[in-house]
């Protein structure tokens, strides 16, 4: 964009078209104080602090030229003859704003005075106060007095619910609407508003349950008052005796950077931490009010060791001793291992060295082996979106096509930066078999028959042909190779049968794949109902290598997938396929227990939970170990329980969907000074590498706790997590770089300017710990050969209806354990059409019973109206045990009613 | 100048029962619309409009053609507005319009909305105005039966249809971006000026928005020509002006008046005011509704035009003419002039808020003997505070009674803040004038 060049309290510069007034004067280094002008959200000029004296060169109406003075220069002419909120003026060339006239003074004066009027000045009991934008303009620009009466104020109940999270003040509400404007503008969930009108005007809430958002937590951040409290924080503690600890959330894979902040060793609240590549300025509830649990009491504090069917505390020489015992006694091919996806790289890393070197075996998985796991699919280590993508940049000129996938719920950031994209005029296509949210901010939104997401992707490739759409560069490089099955899956595939299949019409699918293919950036985001066919992510691949959108920033595949570092289990080696002769994975090392398998070593999974099979086969093992904070379903099978440190315990990686790697560091000592995970794998193989049971050394702490500390037989040598991540860099490809002190480098984060803290003052926290580093995608390697593949579709199952599961952010989780967001977790149910229930003459909450080829459950009935006929979705949360119902991706049931 | 032999928006006053349809129809009722539609383009009405230099009688006074070419080219939808939330104290002619004349008010917007080439219009009327609304579907039915509305209008083929949307009872929804939010079906406040509603107003489409005055000037306009519209008034200001007439006056009420005419021959014609209450002289004139600075005697030789208002200090605005006598404090009128303004201020920007809400408060303690020592300098910083900062203009008109009443006044206020008692208890300033609904 050009730049116009504008003058700021004689500070000349030039900046681009369009920006406006407040924030060219920031890039001048002149701070204007505001309250309701938030940059990420649309101006609104409410609050009237950001007024300026603007002028701008007198034109002459006749000849359209500049007036110039007798000095030469042009003839000024103040704007509208009155101040101007510098919000809502964009700026224009040979502008000349003045901030800090008398004229100005006074009414920034003015408008502090009038706000105060109705302030409470309750600070010292106020939990803002020390980070509250309203105590510290007026510091800097308010009276020094007030001639305001105290028995003036307005006084109304204090405080009352917006809703079970969010606390209104109305008293200390300043009324900028940023809260109701970031609900509307950016979550797009409108369930804030206002009542009444005046001075009695008021924030209130308008949804069922109320302020029914994932995002709601972030008003608290962006109110510049005390308005707003969650009830998570209040009155815990003043915020400054808390000490912050940059960390990044693990409940969803798009790792969004946050800030622990600590009272000594209690953790008081999580905070966004500003990251423009990851979560901008934002964090979903979830990862706000989601990490309570590592501080419950019922956390495991020692080993347990089961004797004569009961367990009993053990020291950890005899836990580890008793491991590697029993796990050295079997062959490779005997024993397996699980390692759960939201563990951080350095543990899932020495888990897999752990097998393949320790123990010579291959049967290793991150999924718990129910028949709703997805297919492994690492298409996005080659076709991912390339280094230096940031969703935050990207507007005009982007395609973005989400297929199968809920991002609110699987990875609820996504809903926000997806949307901001279409906003910013960029092309958003939300392809899905049933509402889901996004589709609202669409700017094409693509209903296809429920599970047939395959065949739309397959005709996009055909598209591709049909339309000439593949990019010459692409196609001239020679790079691409199709195998044999491609070519077949091609000819046995027509575009009009596809296009029928999904019950579009075919300029649906054209306009698509045109708009993808003509756009100079392309990013295909694809999710829980995509990956469950492995036909969708090759289809994908193939469509996005065809038309140029890989290997190279801001294009190419974003998959969410379970777990919040599910690419790190991959990347890590968590899976029966990374090396050698390939392994068993989750299901059938269920399938083989007792047979081919004897033992099983579980960390951070609980495959009981959902699924009856895992916890019949547990019963079939010899040995099983369990690593995990607290006793789970799947721990009591085990012979051994190891305890285990708390992400925020500890320090350590994570890679996100984007495979960005992340460092996030220790913010609280573990109780009982328990080990990482790592540790406990870095223990158990120092054992087996000197093939007889070796009393570990242990020393006890003051307190008498005792920690383990590795000594150094055969390369497992890790003092610190570090040394871990040393190994990671020099073994793992892509990971070379990222060293801790690469990680941890905050250049090109949002470039702070003096005075920032008036924009986002408060409760934004700077990135200065790290951005993490995205792993180059191995397309960005021109030399890389790009073998496309395709499969056939799954077939659609025959049957009353079909059963598709769906993935829910309030899954009822270990992570809700002490969470706030508990009593929003929905139990189980299943989601059926209005007229599947009306047939079946049931209403909402009624019980039916969902029978499969493998099971039945009864459950409680939910309406969607805007689902099919003859499809059924199943959310996967606590105590739906999918595991018993599913046959394949897509399932076929009958229901009746219960 | 005598009174008006033909009146132009008041027709009542000329023809006995022109409310009932067959008699607006017996005097020519729909002609200047049968005329346009059939033989004129719409540019060719809005070349009339701007020849005969019809002005917004709303309050700005803007010129009606101009504005109606602000529409941007080939932007389909678009909709016409009629603003009749006639909220604005003393002002209460439209509210005669709609009763005694409906039918030219729906002949004006069927040609207006024909000249902007739009096929919807809504009339916004003040929620309390029920039995108005009534009587305004009613004429509406009666144009639809003949076809003078709805599809295919007298078989050309221009189809419109006109909705009448009862407010619920706020001034600042007679602000023109405030209307369309609450036409909208949300909170009635303000919007963000750009973009200006000629590009982006009702569901974000290009809106014309006049008022009912203005738009019952068009049918006479088109029906009669430019050169008999331009008889009347000034050069600068055209036609004539309904004005709301209320106060001290012996003879309150709507009066049509060319524009132009001297403000005392208002007061004091016989056919008019009839001159003062008791014969008291005039202390204070409001020339155009609550948000006019004040006028006080010796500027009772003013034309009543948009111009010679402007050159005494004050505005025409909506052409109510509130004249007071000297029975009346300038304490206690700007006291209660401000507590309506503060009754009626959205909230939306922190100045007005605020600032009408803590005017408000110092003023009645002034008014009632308990005013503080600094309280003058205090209101003069409240005010300016306030002034030129707030977001529309129902700040900036809160600030006009105060200032008036400091400027012309300041003994009254040192009077009131020294001696402690200066009245008995505040009486109503402004005595209510009912218009009858029939």
């Amino acid at each position: 964009m050009p730049d116009v060049s504008v003058t700021i309290d004689g500070t000349q510069i030039n900046v681009p078209v369009g920006t406006n007034v407040v924030d060219a004067a920031r890039l001048a280094g002149v701070a204007v104080p505001v309250f309701c002008y938030h940059p990420k959200m649309k101006p609104v000029g409410m609050c009237r602090m950001c007024l300026v004296e603007v002028y701008t060169p007198k034109v002459d109406p006749a000849t359209r030229q500049v007036v110039m003075g007798e000095d030469g220069k042009p003839v000024l002419a103040l704007m509208m003859n009155k101040l101007q909120t510098g919000c809502t003026t964009p700026i224009s060339e040979g502008m000349v704003v003045n901030t800090a006239s008398d004229r100005v003074k006074f009414a920034q004066k003015g408008v502090l005075e009038f706000l105060l009027t109705s302030h409470p000045l309750d600070c010292p009991v106020c939990d803002k106060g020390g980070e509250c934008p309203l105590q510290n303009l007026t510091m800097q620009w308010g009276p020094d007095s007030s001639r305001f009466d105290y028995e003036d104020k307005i006084h109304f109940e204090k405080p009352i619910p917006l809703g079970d999270l969010i606390l209104l003040d109305r008293e200390r509400c300043i009324l900028c609407s940023r809260c109701v404007r970031f609900e509307d503008e950016l979550a797009d969930d409108n369930v804030l508003g206002f009542g009444s009108r005046g001075r009695s005007w008021e924030i209130i809430s308008k949804s069922t349950p109320a302020f029914d958002s994932k995002f709601s937590g972030n008003t608290t951040d962006i109110c510049p008052v005390g308005a707003l409290t969650s009830s998570d924080f209040r009155f815990k503690a003043r915020v400054w005796e808390l000490k912050s600890t940059p960390s990044v959330c693990n409940l969803c894979p798009v790792g969004c950077n946050t800030s622990l902040d600590m009272r000594y060793n209690e953790l008081m609240r999580v905070m966004p931490r500003e990251n423009d590549a990851v979560n901008e300025i934002w964090v979903c509830d979830k990862g706000r009010y989601g990490h309570r649990y590592a501080v419950q009491e019922n956390r495991l504090t020692t080993p347990l060791i089961k004797r004569n069917g009961e367990f009993v505390s053990a020291t950890w020489e005899q836990a580890y001793s008793l491991i590697a015992e029993r796990l050295g006694s079997y062959s490779g091919a005997q024993v397996a291992g699980l390692a759960g996806p939201k563990l951080p790289n350095e543990d899932l890393f020495s888990f897999a060295r752990l097998f393949r070197e320790n123990l010579g075996s291959n049967n290793l998985d991150h999924r718990p082996g129910s028949p709703a796991d997805l297919p492994l699919d690492d298409l996005p280590r080659t076709y991912g979106v390339g280094k230096g993508t940031n969703l935050m940049t990207l507007g005009k000129g982007t395609a973005v096509l989400v297929i199968g996938a809920d991002p609110e719920e699987e990875a609820p950031l996504y809903q926000l930066r997806l949307r901001a994209i279409a906003q910013r005029g960029g092309d958003l296509t939300v392809v899905s078999g049933y509402p889901t949210k996004l589709e609202r901010s669409a700017t094409r939104k693509v209903r296809v028959k429920p599970g047939t997401e395959a065949q739309f992707a397959l005709a996009l490739v055909q598209a591709v042909a049909a339309e000439k759409l593949a990019s010459e560069e692409v196609l001239g490089s020679g790079r691409l190779k199709f195998s044999d099955e491609y070519r077949r899956v091609l000819a046995a595939h027509k575009f009009d049968d596809l296009v029928a299949a999904t019950g579009l019409a075919r300029e649906v699918v054209i306009t698509t794949a045109k708009a993808f293919a003509s756009a100079e950036h392309g990013i295909i985001v694809y999710g829980r109902s995509a990956a469950a066919d492995p036909a969708i992510p090759q289809a994908l691949a193939a469509f996005a290598a065809l038309t140029g959108k890989l290997g190279k920033a801001n294009s190419g595949l974003i998959a969410l997938r379970p777990g919040g570092n599910f690419r790190g289990a991959l990347d890590m080696g968590v899976r029966p396929d990374a090396a050698g002769q390939p392994g068993l994975s989750a299901q059938q090392v269920w399938q083989q227990a007792g047979t081919g398998v004897k033992a099983v070593y579980i960390a951070a999974l609980n495959p009981a939970a959902e699924n009856p099979a895992a916890a019949q086969a547990l019963q079939k093992l010899d040995f099983v170990v369990v690593q995990d904070l607290f006793l789970t379903e799947t721990a009591q099978y085990a012979d051994v329980v190891l305890p285990a440190a708390a992400v925020i315990e500890r320090e350590g990686t994570f890679t996100n969907a984007e495979r960005r790697e992340q460092r996030f560091r220790q913010a609280r000592q573990a109780p009982a000074n328990l080990p990482a995970d790592w540790q406990s794998f870095q223990a158990v193989a120092q054992l087996l590498a000197e093939r007889a049971p070796v009393a570990v050394a242990a020393r006890t702490l003051k307190k008498g706790a005792k920690v383990f500390t590795p000594e150094a037989p055969q390369g497992w040598t890790a003092m610190l997590t570090s040394d871990v991540n040393d190994m990671v860099t020099r073994s793992v490809s892509g990971y070379n770089a990222a060293s801790y002190s690469a990680l941890s480098t905050s250049r090109g984060a949002w470039g702070r300017q003096p005075n920032e803290a008036v924009y986002y003052d408060g409760t934004s926290y700077e990135n200065t710990e790290g951005v993490g580093i995205q792993i180059a995608a191995s397309a960005e390697d021109s030399r890389t050969t790009l073998q496309l593949n395709l499969s056939a579709p799954a077939l659609r199952p025959v049957g009353e209806l079909v059963l598709l599961p769906v993935a829910r952010a309030y899954d009822g989780g270990d992570w809700v354990r002490g969470s706030k967001l508990s009593a929003r977790q929905v139990p189980a149910h299943i989601i059926m059409s209005v007229a599947d229930t009306a047939r079946l003459d049931v209403g909402i909450g009624e019980l039916v019973t969902v029978s499969s080829a493998a099971g039945s459950i009864t459950l409680p009935v939910q309406i969607e109206t805007g689902l099919d006929l003859g499809v059924a979705l199943l959310p996967e949360v606590r105590g739906s045990t999918l595991g018993a119902l599913l046959t394949g991706a897509q399932t076929a049931i009958t229901v009746v009613k219960a | 100048m005598p009174p008006l032999t033909e009146h132009i928006v008041l027709r009542d006053l000329d023809i006995p029962n022109i409310r009932d349809f067959d008699v607006y129809l017996q005097h020519g009722g729909y002609e200047a619309f049968r005329s346009a539609v059939t033989e004129k383009t719409p540019a060719e009405i809005i070349g009339m409009v701007k020849d005969a230099g019809l002005r917004g009688r709303g309050g700005a006074g803007f010129p009606t053609g101009v504005k109606w070419g602000f529409l941007p080219k080939d932007v389909f939808p678009r909709y016409l507005l009629c603003n009749c939330d006639e909220s604005e104290p003393g002002t209460f002619n439209n509210h005669q319009i709609i009763d005694r004349n409906p039918h030219q008010l729906i002949e004006g917007i069927a040609l207006s909305a024909y000249a902007v080439e739009c096929h919807t219009a809504y009339i916004y009327i003040r929620g309390e105005f029920a039995a108005a609304a009534r009587t305004l579907d009613a004429a509406i039915q009666n144009a639809y039966a003949k076809g003078f509305l709805g599809k295919n209008i007298l078989g050309t083929g221009y189809d419109l249809d006109v909705f009448v949307h009862r407010g619920a009872g706020a001034y600042i929804c007679g602000e023109e971006t405030a209307l369309m939010e609450s036409l909208e079906g949300k909170i009635g406040q303000p919007r963000l000026k750009p973009p200006f509603p000629a590009v982006a107003g009702l569901y974000a489409k290009p809106t014309i928005i006049n008022n009912v005055e203005t738009l019952a000037n068009v049918p006479m306009i088109i029906g009669k020509g430019v050169q008999w519209y331009r008889q009347f008034g000034t050069e600068k200001s055209p036609g004539t002006k309904a004005f709301s007439l209320s106060g001290h006056v012996n003879n309150p009420g709507n009066y049509e008046l060319p524009f132009g005419l001297p403000l005392r021959e208002l007061i004091y014609a016989p056919e008019y005011g009839g001159g003062m209450r008791g014969d008291r002289p005039v202390k204070i004139v409001i020339p155009g509704g609550a948000s006019a600075p004040w006028l006080t005697a010796d500027k009772l030789d003013i034309t009543l035009d948009y111009e010679g208002v402007a050159a005494a200090g004050s505005m025409l605005g909506s052409g109510a003419v509130i004249v007071l006598d000297e029975t009346v404090s300038a304490v206690e009128l700007a006291y209660k002039m401000d507590e309506f303004f503060k009754h009626e201020s959205c909230g939306k920007c922190t100045p007005c808020r605020e600032g009408t809400w803590y005017l408000t408060k110092v003023l009645h303690r002034v008014s009632t003997g308990h005013g503080h020592a600094n309280d003058i300098p205090l209101l003069h910083d409240v005010y300016n505070q306030m002034a030129g900062n707030c977001f529309c203009l129902l700040g900036e008109s809160a600030v006009s009674p105060i200032r008036s009443a400091l400027k012309l006044f300041p003994e009254e206020f040192e009077a009131a803040i020294r001696n402690g008692t200066p009245r008995q208890a505040p009486r109503l300033a402004i005595p209510l004038v009912a218009v009858a609904a029939d």
